[in-house]
């Protein structure tokens, strides 16, 4: 969907504003003073709409017209949605006159329109030919208004751009997208100066309009696992936010929608984890076997990483007991299953799931658009979490090797 | 052959699949994660018997990140939703791991060695990242080549 305002030729369009406005001298006496906009799909025409502004901060939708077999698919809302945006800096009220018929009134309703005043006859005195909708004839013109001013609230604005931010930063999105979609958000939004320092722990925003109203604000969000999942439909909302779509407060549910998204179901990640592991240890090298066994590994290991997780314990916690647990499942399938196996090639595909991949794709990306400190504090907890893994396979293997002792667990691999 | 299909084709993809869906990636997009991730190891094992691990994972990270720029212009989504399961198969876990664990039994010199191997495939994989990243974002789109074409 994309708006175009239409400078020249505007009579081409003649046949679809007659469909609205059926007196073609009619048309005429606005269409030249008049602003055409038109909204495409593809390259297809869907919506039409002329718009005239008086001095006195007031302008009037003259003629609002969907083409045909693309009614009730949002486009005229969308349409009215970015008529009182862009009206919003030069006039404080729209108004829209329409017949008195409930089907042509109820979109501008939904707009945000509300009654103002009725001109009696109307159409009757100034059109030639009576015009007739569902048998009825139509006298009288209605005008609806709408308060443009209304919804502007710098506070509100920055708030909602800062929550956005936050859910982008937590669910592993890159610092410059988190800077970028705050600051597409606040200016469309007519919050113009405002000021972002996204690091990759919090955010610090400082918004600032017509040099009166001041506005700033800290919003600590700690490291977290990536869910990408949200960041692309975070990502998808700001687009509809910047092409006009939609207005704060449909944004601001569409958000908490988003944030409140169902997680995928724990037998699903649980599963994929093993497949994960057993894939990426074959290839590695690991034999079928090994691989085979890395599959179960790589469940228990997950089932326990949401354990952990849902407890909310510590990361060093949960990446050192991670360690013992694959070492501990790995030696005892060395020990059990009667196949020749290197614990060695199943302890590497077992931490596969553990690997800290989102926080080092991230943390390289960082430090490519010159985030350094973002980048550095993501590539510490990357490295950290390979050494809290290697105390843990490290303490374990210790324990083992001495126990079992002459009888071998063959760590000669290691 | 049929091993080698097994191990260089499945293998790929399966993991990056199954990575895709632990980092809750939207399943739209599964089937382009798992073309990456596939194309990206193939490119490493073709490089690595002729140059180093570190230069074959330049060149893999770089394919990564390229056909990820491509798709994410079409299909209007981040980024990070292909590179980051794409690339999980050249994250050099076993090597990183070795230098920990050699960390952890006192084996200073080996554990050297074997980090200082993962530190020379993580730049491989810097470089790679950075030098597709800094590619202007209108070369990816099709308009660019078209007007160029008319030009």
């Amino acid at each position: 969907m994309r708006f175009q305002q239409i400078t020249e030729n505007k009579t081409e369009y003649m046949d679809l504003l007659l469909l609205t406005d059926p007196q073609s001298d009619m048309v005429y006496r606005y269409l030249d003073t008049g602003d055409m906009f038109a909204l495409y799909e593809g390259k297809e025409l869907c919506t039409l709409a002329v718009v005239t502004a008086s001095g006195n901060r007031e302008c009037e939708i003259r003629n609002l017209v969907t083409t045909y077999g693309n009614g009730g698919k949002g486009y005229t809302r969308a349409m009215i949605h970015y008529l009182s945006e862009n009206y919003r800096k030069e006039c404080d009220t729209m108004y829209v006159g329409t017949w008195d018929y409930e089907e042509s009134m109820r979109a501008y309703k939904k707009g945000g329109f509300e009654y103002s005043h009725t001109l009696e006859d109307y159409y009757v005195h100034n059109y030639k030919e009576p015009i007739y909708l569902d048998g009825k004839q139509m006298k009288d013109l209605v005008y609806l208004k709408k308060d443009l001013d209304a919804e502007v609230d710098l506070k509100r604005v920055v708030n909602f751009a800062l929550d956005a931010g936050r859910i982008l930063l937590k669910n592993g999105a890159e610092i410059f997208r988190v800077d970028e979609t705050i600051q597409r958000i606040c200016k469309r939004y007519h919050v113009e100066e405002v000021d972002t320092f996204v690091l990759s722990h919090a955010i610090f925003i400082n918004a600032e309009r017509d040099g009166e109203e001041l506005y700033s604000k800290i919003k600590h969000v700690p490291l977290s696992s990536a869910n990408l999942e949200i960041v692309a439909e975070v990502n998808d909302l700001s687009r509809k936010i910047t092409s006009g779509m939609i207005n704060l407060e449909e944004a601001i549910e569409d958000l908490d929608r988003i944030e409140h998204m169902p997680a995928k179901k724990k037998y699903q990640l649980v599963l994929s984890a093993g497949v994960g592991a057993s894939a990426f240890g074959y290839l590695l090298g690991a034999s079928a076997t090994e691989s085979i066994c890395a599959f179960f590994i790589g469940c228990v290991l997950y089932i326990w990483v949401l354990f952990a997780g849902k407890h909310r314990l510590s990361k060093i916690i949960i990446n050192i007991f991670g360690g013992i647990l694959i070492t501990s499942m790995a030696a005892a399938m060395y020990v059990f299953v009667p196949v020749s196996m290197k614990v060695d090639g199943m302890i590497i595909a077992g931490i596969m799931p553990l690997v800290p991949g989102a926080a080092f794709v991230n943390a390289i990306r960082d430090i490519a658009d010159s985030d350094f400190l973002s980048g550095t504090v993501r590539m510490i907890d990357a490295l950290l979490v390979f050494v809290y893994i290697a105390i843990g396979v490290g303490v374990a293997l210790g324990i083992f090797s001495n126990w079992i002792g002459g009888v071998g667990i063959c760590l000669t691999g290691l | 052959m049929l091993n080698w299909f097994i191990v260089n084709v499945v293998c790929p993809c399966m993991g990056t699949v199954a990575f895709a869906v632990l980092f809750n990636v939207p399943k739209r997009f599964y089937v382009s994660c798992a073309t990456i991730g596939t194309l990206g190891w193939l490119v490493y094992c073709a490089a690595v018997n002729q140059t180093s691990p570190a230069i074959a994972s330049f060149f893999a990270s770089l394919t990564v990140v390229l056909i990820s720029r491509v798709l994410t212009v079409r299909m209007k989504c981040p980024i990070t939703m292909f590179v980051i399961p794409g690339i999980f198969s050249l994250i050099p876990g076993a090597s990183v791991y070795y230098m920990a664990y050699d960390l952890v039994i006192s084996e200073t010199r080996e554990a050297g060695q074997s980090g200082f191997l993962a530190l020379k495939i993580a730049f491989g994989i810097v470089l790679g990242i950075v030098s597709a990243v800094s590619i202007p974002r209108e070369v990816f789109g099709g308009d660019y080549w078209r007007e160029r074409k008319k030009k």
